[in-house]
């Protein structure tokens, strides 16, 4: 019997994004059965023509990545999936308009914690994104948001908590017990963008004083 | 910091949720996607001179004939909450704003004129109905576009 409204064929066209990583997602909708095929096709706001994705025509997965085609976060971009049902029911639902820079989330930063006997260093690794700058290399986090921080806080004891804050990438928390396990945890943020990371957590202990006393 | 000129007082954040409030809902009645008002030649590789001239024309014409044609078509309140809070903040912005408006400065206001006539072209393209709804969805370009300038 014939899908009472679209829905019943595609729901939730949607795009996600973590760290300019983006993909198109869907969901079935209650008539939709697995073989069901997928066609997604992508365009950037302002132009005419719709662009079929190629890797992602008649497919049966959920899921397209659409990262290089979606890569210039200065433009806005569509993606649209069409849906064929093993009867030969179609479906074609098209995601909100979609800008990389507003939408997409930050993952947790890649972090080195260096215990020492008396304090524990954090160093802060770039982030590289799928984005490419005009002479080829990948854009970090840190190019493409000017005013991008790290937030860096060490549980000292259940009251007792030490934060550091800033842009550069390397910092060290001081005065710190020999042979003590602490709870770092290193956040990373764009103010401009209310965007907010999840922790990166590291638990470390530093180092037994074995000076002579 | 518009080039010359600086503005103070207006947190972006505060822009931004109210037009997150009402995005969804303005984008999606936009159904025009192969027309965009704020194109890059309008906005692209904006010096920080001309950006004063460009950002006073285009949120001028945004109070007088945007968001006053939307606010006298429309009842929706939260909509029209959300306009009106980015309404206030255009205001406290061009009232700040002090384009020069010596000799030597022609060259630069003629430039960010051109671009605002390619904007308000492609406004005029369209039916009133369909731009007012096209360009208040836009307004997430406008600030993105404003944010560069945005100086902590």
């Amino acid at each position: 019997h014939a899908p009472e409204d679209l829905s019943d064929l595609l729901q939730n066209v949607k795009f996600q994004s973590s760290n300019f990583e983006n993909i198109l997602t869907w969901e079935s909708g209650p008539e939709g059965t697995p073989d069901t095929v997928y066609s997604i096709e992508y365009k950037t706001y302002g132009e005419s023509d719709w662009v079929a994705k190629k890797g992602c025509q008649r497919i049966t997965r959920k899921f397209c990545n659409l990262t290089v085609e979606t890569g210039n976060f200065t433009e806005l971009y569509y993606a649209r999936v069409t849906a064929v049902s093993a009867g030969g029911w179609t479906a074609t639902k098209m995601t909100d308009r979609f800008s990389a820079l507003q939408h997409t989330t930050l993952k947790p930063p890649d972090v080195t914690c260096i215990p020492k006997v008396r304090s524990i260093q954090m160093i802060v690794h770039p982030t590289p994104t799928p984005i490419r700058a005009g002479d080829g290399h990948r854009l970090t986090l840190e190019e493409i948001f000017q005013d991008l921080s790290y937030r860096l806080e060490l549980q000292v004891n259940h009251t007792y908590q030490m934060r550091l804050e800033g842009k550069q990438r390397e910092y060290e928390f001081f005065g710190l017990t020999p042979d003590t396990e602490f709870l770092g945890t290193i956040t990373v943020f764009v103010t401009t963008w209310f965007k907010e990371s999840a922790p990166y957590v590291c638990r470390v202990k530093t180092l037994p004083d074995r000076t002579w006393t | 910091q518009f080039g010359p000129c600086q503005v103070k007082g207006v947190l972006p954040q505060k822009l931004w949720e109210a037009f997150w409030a009402v995005k969804d809902t303005m984008q999606a009645q936009d159904n025009i996607t192969s027309v965009r008002l704020l194109r890059q030649e309008v906005l692209q590789n904006v010096s920080a001179a001309e950006s004063c001239y460009l950002v006073h024309t285009l949120l001028e014409f945004y109070l007088k004939t945007v968001f006053k044609n939307y606010h006298d078509r429309t009842v929706e309140v939260r909509t029209l909450k959300s306009f009106s809070t980015l309404a206030n903040n255009f205001v406290l912005i061009v009232s700040q704003l002090q384009p020069s408006q010596e000799n030597e400065m022609f060259a630069i206001r003629d430039s960010a004129h051109r671009r605002f006539l390619l904007f308000r072209r492609a406004f005029k393209q369209l039916d009133m109905e369909a731009a007012l709804t096209k360009a208040l969805g836009e307004v997430d370009v406008l600030l993105t576009w404003m944010q560069k300038f945005y100086k902590f």
